[in-house]
C-alpha cells in the first residue's frame, strides 16, 4: 500500500522535522566520509580528498534545502525556518517594514474602531436579559404615522394582549429639582425624572445594583413617594452609600428603594425613576408613553403584530377618533433604539473598509516592488533547487508576519482609542457609552488580519513565483520595470480612486453640518444664552424678578422668559379647536404649546407676520390672548384672517383664547417645515401652565459664552435652590446635529488617512521608477536632458496616474454617496463643486507624494550612473 | 555544441535510482556509487542530488527508509524499494525501452532517406 507509506512518511515529517533535519545532516556527513575514503582508496592525496568529495557532492546547504523542499508540507519546523527567513528579510529593510506596519496599523485600526462602534450600537443585544424578546409598541394613526402610546391605550394593551408576558410603559422624562442625601453636597440638583409602570425593570430583565424594584402597592396613585436612581447618580450624588438615602423636592421626601446597574439607559437619558401611576394620563390622544412588551416564550413577532392590530382595531371601533390609533406597530426594541443610526454607522464602517482596502493596496504594491528588487535573488535560489512553492511560502510568511504584527498593534491602539471615541461619541450616538473592545472585536481583528494577509501576501507571491526566470537573469537591473510598474500604477490609481470617494463623502458631510448650523431657523439664534431653571412652586413674580436681574448683567441687551427652549419640541403637542368643534375627536389641527413673555418675539427676532405679539397689557384679568403659527390658521380658517378669532388647546382645557397675532414658523432643520404648529400664550395670564420650568433667554452682542460665568454666579445668589442649565442656542442646534457630526468626523479622519496612504503609494511608485531607472536617466542627462526635463516627465506620469484614479473615484462617489442621501442636508450628493474640490485635493496629495522622490533625479550624476550599471 | 559526457538524459535519474535500489537496500552514498559503477563511469552525477530524489521517492511511497548499522558499525539510513516502487520501476523501464526503440528507429530511418 504505497499511500500508507506515503502517509506515514508525511506524518513523520510533520511531527519530527527537527529530528529529520539532524538525520539528513548525519546522512550527508556520512556520505562525505565514505566518498573521502573512496577518493583516498583511489589514490587521491588525503589532503585534497575531502575537497574532492565535497566537489562531487555539491553544496550541502543547497542539498539540504532541496531535500527539505521535497518533504511536502511541514507545519512545525519548516514554518519556524520560514519565520526566521521572513524576520531576517524584514530586518534587512527597516524602512519598508516601518512603512508597512504604519499602513497596516492605520488600516486595521480604523476598521477595528469602526467595527467596535457598529458592534456596540447595532449588533450587540441590549444589556437586558433575553433582550431578543423585547419589543417596542407604538400607535399607528390612520395616516400610518407612528406615535408613542397614550396611557389608556397602553393600559388596554397591557390588560388584553396575550402575546406578551408583560407590557410595560415609561413616560418621557422631565426635568425637576431634587436634593439628594448621602453625598458630599446636598444642594438641589436638576434631574431628569422618568415615570415607569408596574414591574417595568423586571420586565426589561434588568439586574439591580442595589435595593429592589417598586412594589405593586407603591404603584398605587396615593402611595408614598418612592424612587429608584441610576448607578451613576447614586455614585456621584449620593455617595454610593447603603442603606439608600432620600431625595427631597420641596416638601416631598422620596425614599430611594433601588439602584439600577451601571450604564442603564432606557431610550431617553434620565437619572431618577418613579412609579408613573402617581400622574398617569387619562387622555387617549396624549402620546406620552414608550411601551415595551416582553414576548411570551415561543411567541413570534408576527403573531404579536397580528394580535396588536386586531386589538387596536377593536379599540378604535370603541373609542373612534379619540384614540387616533387605528393600528399598532410592533418591532424589536433594539431596532427602535438604534434605527436612526443604522445608515450612519454603516457609512462609517464602509469608510473604514475603504481605508483598509487602500492600506492593503499599498502593501501589495510595496511587496511587489520588493519582490522585483529581489527577483534575481529568488531566481538564483530557484536555480539552486529551492522550489517555487517554498519561495511563495516564504513570501507569504513574511506578509503574515507583517499583518500579524500590524493587527496586534492596531488592536492595542484601538483598545486605547476606544476611550477617546467613547468620550466624543457618548453624547452623539446612543449606546456608545457601552463601547468596549472585547472578544468579538478581537475576533473581528483576527478575521480582518487573515483576509488582509491573503490579499497582501498571495498576489505578490504568486506573481513573483510565476516570474520569467530567463527574463530576469538576462535583463540588466530594472529594465523590465515598464511592465512591472504598469501593475503598480494601476494599484495606486485604485488607491486614489478610493481616497476620492472618501473625500467626496466627507466634503458632503462637512457641508451638511455647515448648512445645519447656519440653517434659517426663522429666528435669530446668534448671541442667545439660555438658562433653564427648575422652579416648581416659585411665584411667577420671583421668576420675572430673576429675569430682570439677569437683564442688567453687563453685556446683556435684552431678556425674555419662556417655559421651554426654542426648538425643544419634545412631546408637548395637543389638539387645538375652534368654538363648536367636538372635544373628543375629529381634531383638525395639532400644535405645540409655549408660554412666553412679551419680549420673547423681539429678543429672538421672531417675525410677527400679522397682528401683534404680546404686550404688558396682556395680564391676568385682561382678555385671554394667543399668538399662532401660520399652519394653524391655514388648518382652522383656510383663506380667512385669523386675527380676532377664538381658539382652544387641550393644554388649557376650557379656556378660549383670542388670536391677536401670527408669527413665522420657527423651524429646526430636524423638523420638516410646516409640521410644527405652535400656539403661544402670555406667561402673565397662565403662570401655572409652565410645569415648574422656566427658560431665561438672554441676548448679547458679544460672545454668548462669556455670559455663562456671570449668569451662573447671579443665579446662585438669587435662586440657590434652583440649579440652572446654561447653554447657547447655537450650541443646542449643533448638538441636535450630533449624529451627523459623528459621521462627518469619522469620514474626515478616514479621508485624511486614505489621502496620506495614497500619497505614500505614489511616493513608492515614483521612488521605484527613479531608483531603477537611474541608468536610463543618466543616459538621457548625458545626452543633454536637464534634471528639470526629467522631473517634469516624472511628475507628468504621476498626474496621469492620479487623473485616472480621480475619474474612477468620482464615478465611484456618484454611486457610494447614495448611502449618504438621507444624511445630507442642503447639498446635493452630486454637487459638482464638491467633486472638483475632492479631485483637486487628491491631485495635490499625489503631486506632493511624487515630488519628493522626483527631486532625487537632480542628484543623479550621469557619469556615475552610467558606470554603476552592470 | 558537444554534450558533457556525464550529463544524464532528462527523466532518467529517478529510474536509475529505483533500479539501483531494486538491487538491494542501500544508503544514499551507496546509491550514487552504484549508479556510477554500473554505468561504467558514464553516468557521473552530482552526488548530493540523490537526497532530494530519495525524499521524493519516499513521499510517493516507492521506497521506505530505516536506520541501520553499516558493516563498519556506523549508523546509516537505508532505503529499500517497496512493491509499488518495483511496479513504478517496471513501468519506467518499459517507457524507457519504448522511447529508446522509437528514437533508435528514427535515427536509422534518417540515414536511409538521407
Amino acid at each position: 500500500m504505497s499511500w500508507v507509506h506515503a502517509f506515514r512518511e508525511r506524518v513523520t515529517n510533520l511531527l519530527t522535522g527537527r529530528a529529520w533535519d539532524r538525520g539528513l545532516e548525519e546522512e550527508i556527513a556520512h556520505h562525505l566520509e565514505l566518498e573521502t575514503n573512496r577518493q583516498i582508496a583511489a589514490g587521491c592525496d588525503p589532503a585534497v580528498a575531502r575537497a574532492r568529495a565535497l566537489a562531487r557532492f555539491g553544496n550541502p546547504r543547497e542539498v539540504t534545502d532541496a531535500t527539505r523542499d521535497e518533504r511536502g508540507p511541514q507545519l512545525l519546523e519548516g514554518g519556524m525556518q520560514d519565520l526566521q527567513w521572513a524576520l531576517r528579510s524584514l530586518r534587512k529593510s527597516p524602512g519598508f517594514t516601518a512603512l508597512a506596519l504604519f499602513t497596516l496599523v492605520l488600516g486595521i485600526g480604523a476598521a477595528t474602531l469602526a467595527f467596535s462602534v457598529l458592534d456596540t450600537v447595532l449588533l450587540r443585544p441590549l444589556a437586558y436579559d433575553h433582550a431578543e424578546r423585547l419589543v417596542f409598541i407604538q400607535e399607528k394613526t390612520p395616516k400610518r404615522a407612528l406615535r408613542p402610546a397614550s396611557y389608556p391605550n397602553f393600559a388596554d394593551w397591557r390588560d388584553k394582549a396575550h402575546a406578551f408576558d408583560r407590557v410595560v410603559a415609561a413616560q418621557f422624562p422631565f426635568g425637576i429639582t431634587m436634593s439628594p442625601s448621602g453625598g458630599s453636597d446636598t444642594d438641589p440638583v436638576r434631574i431628569e425624572l422618568m415615570g415607569v409602570s408596574r414591574r417595568f425593570f423586571s420586565t426589561l430583565g434588568v439586574r439591580l445594583a442595589a435595593g429592589r424594584e417598586f412594589t405593586d402597592d407603591e404603584h398605587k396613585a396615593d402611595a408614598p413617594f418612592v424612587v429608584m436612581v441610576t448607578y451613576e447618580f447614586w455614585q456621584t450624588r449620593m455617595g454610593g452609600h447603603l442603606p439608600l438615602g432620600v431625595l427631597r423636592s420641596g416638601d416631598d421626601v422620596a425614599q430611594v428603594v433601588g439602584v439600577l446597574p451601571p450604564n442603564f439607559q432606557f431610550i431617553a437619558p434620565s437619572d431618577v425613576f418613579h412609579p408613573l401611576e402617581r400622574g398617569a394620563g387619562t387622555v387617549r390622544s396624549a402620546h406620552n408613553y414608550m411601551v415595551v412588551g416582553r414576548l411570551a416564550q415561543g411567541t413570534r413577532l408576527e403573531s404579536a403584530r397580528a394580535e396588536m392590530t386586531a386589538l387596536s382595531k377593536s379599540l378604535f371601533a370603541t373609542y373612534g377618533n379619540a384614540t387616533e390609533a387605528e393600528d399598532a406597530e410592533v418591532r424589536p426594541l433594539r431596532d427602535y433604539v438604534v434605527a436612526r443610526y443604522r445608515t450612519m454607522l454603516a457609512v462609517v464602517f464602509g469608510a473604514a473598509t475603504l481605508v483598509l482596502l487602500i492600506a492593503c493596496t499599498n502593501l501589495i504594491s510595496a511587496q511587489l516592488a520588493r519582490g522585483w528588487a529581489r527577483e534575481r535573488e529568488v531566481v538564483i535560489r530557484a536555480a539552486l533547487g529551492a522550489s517555487r512553492g517554498r519561495l511563495i511560502r516564504q513570501l507569504l510568511v513574511e506578509s503574515v508576519l507583517l499583518v500579524g504584527a500590524g493587527a496586534a498593534i492596531a488592536a492595542v491602539l484601538a483598545a486605547a482609542a476606544v476611550r477617546v471615541v467613547r468620550a466624543i461619541g457618548a453624547g452623539l450616538v446612543p449606546r456608545l457609552n457601552e463601547l468596549t473592545v472585547d472578544g468579538r472585536v478581537f475576533g473581528f481583528v483576527g478575521i480582518v488580519a487573515l483576509v488582509t494577509a491573503m490579499l497582501v501576501g498571495v498576489y505578490p507571491a504568486v506573481r513573483l513565483a510565476r516570474g520569467d526566470a530567463g527574463l530576469v537573469l538576462r535583463s540588466t537591473r530594472g529594465s523590465a520595470n515598464t511592465v512591472q510598474t504598469s501593475v503598480w500604477r494601476l494599484l495606486v490609481g485604485f488607491e486614489i480612486a478610493l481616497a476620492v470617494v472618501l473625500l467626496v463623502g466627507s466634503a458632503l458631510l462637512i457641508q451638511t453640518l455647515h448648512n445645519i448650523l447656519t440653517a434659517d431657523t426663522g429666528i435669530s439664534t446668534h448671541g442667545v444664552v439660555t438658562a433653564t431653571i427648575s422652579a416648581r412652586g416659585e411665584a411667577i413674580g420671583r421668576i420675572e424678578q430673576l429675569r430682570d436681574e439677569l437683564r442688567h448683567l453687563p453685556g446683556v441687551e435684552s431678556a425674555a422668559l419662556a417655559d421651554r427652549l426654542p426648538f425643544a419640541w419634545g412631546n408637548r403637542s395637543a389638539p387645538v379647536r375652534r368654538p363648536g368643534d367636538p372635544v373628543d375627536h375629529d381634531w383638525v389641527a395639532f400644535a405645540g404649546f409655549r408660554v412666553v413673555t412679551p419680549e420673547y418675539f423681539p429678543v429672538l427676532r421672531h417675525p410677527v407676520l400679522r397682528g401683534r405679539g404680546f404686550a404688558e397689557s396682556d395680564r391676568a384679568g385682561a382678555p385671554l390672548v394667543a399668538v399662532i403659527s401660520p399652519g394653524i390658521a391655514e388648518k382652522l380658517w383656510p383663506g380667512l384672517d385669523p386675527i380676532g378669532r377664538t381658539i382652544a388647546t387641550n393644554y388649557l382645557f376650557d379656556k378660549w383664547l383670542t388670536v391677536v397675532g401670527v408669527v413665522a414658523e420657527a423651524s429646526n432643520w430636524s423638523m420638516p417645515r410646516g409640521s410644527q404648529n405652535e400656539i403661544y400664550v402670555p406667561l402673565a395670564q397662565h403662570p401655572t401652565a409652565t410645569e415648574g420650568q422656566f427658560v431665561v433667554i438672554l441676548k448679547t452682542a458679544g460672545d454668548p459664552h462669556t455670559l455663562f460665568a456671570p449668569v451662573r454666579a447671579r443665579l446662585r445668589e438669587l435662586a440657590p435652590n434652583s440649579p440652572a442649565q446654561i447653554s447657547t442656542l447655537d450650541d443646542r442646534i449643533a448638538r441636535s446635529a450630533a449624529d451627523r457630526r459623528f459621521a462627518m468626523l469619522a469620514l474626515t479622519v478616514f479621508g485624511a488617512i486614505a489621502l496620506t496612504l495614497a500619497a505614500v503609494g505614489i511616493y513608492g511608485v515614483i521612488w521605484y521608477i527613479v531608483t531603477t531607472r537611474t541608468h536610463e536617466i543618466g543616459v538621457r542627462m548625458a545626452l543633454g536632458a536637464t534634471a528639470g526635463n526629467v522631473q517634469r516627465e516624472i511628475l507628468g506620469g504621476a498626474v496621469a496616474m492620479a487623473a485616472g484614479g480621480i475619474l474612477v473615484g468620482s464615478i465611484g462617489g456618484v454611486f457610494a454617496t447614495r448611502y449618504l442621501q438621507a444624511t445630507l442636508y442642503g447639498v446635493s450628493r452630486l454637487d459638482p463643486t464638491t467633486y472638483i474640490v475632492g479631485g483637486l485635493v487628491a491631485l495635490l496629495a499625489a503631486l506632493i507624494g511624487a515630488f519628493v522622490p522626483a527631486r532625487r533625479t537632480s542628484r543623479i550624476d550621469p557619469m556615475i550612473s552610467l558606470r554603476t550599471e552592470a | 555544441m558537444t554534450r558533457d559526457s556525464g550529463e544524464l538524459l532528462p527523466g532518467t535519474f529517478e529510474m536509475l535510482m529505483l533500479k539501483a535500489l531494486s538491487l538491494g537496500a542501500m544508503h544514499g552514498w551507496g546509491v550514487a556509487e552504484r549508479i556510477e559503477r554500473l554505468s561504467g563511469g558514464v553516468c557521473e552525477i552530482q552526488q548530493g542530488a540523490v537526497y532530494p530524489v530519495l525524499q521524493r521517492l519516499l513521499r510517493r511511497g516507492w521506497v521506505v527508509a530505516d536506520w541501520r548499522s553499516t558493516e563498519n558499525n556506523r549508523r546509516a539510513r537505508y532505503y529499500r524499494l517497496t512493491a509499488s516502487g518495483q511496479r513504478q520501476l517496471d513501468a519506467e523501464i518499459a517507457w524507457w525501452r519504448r522511447s529508446i526503440g522509437g528514437v533508435d528507429r528514427v535515427l536509422r530511418a534518417a540515414s536511409q532517406e538521407g
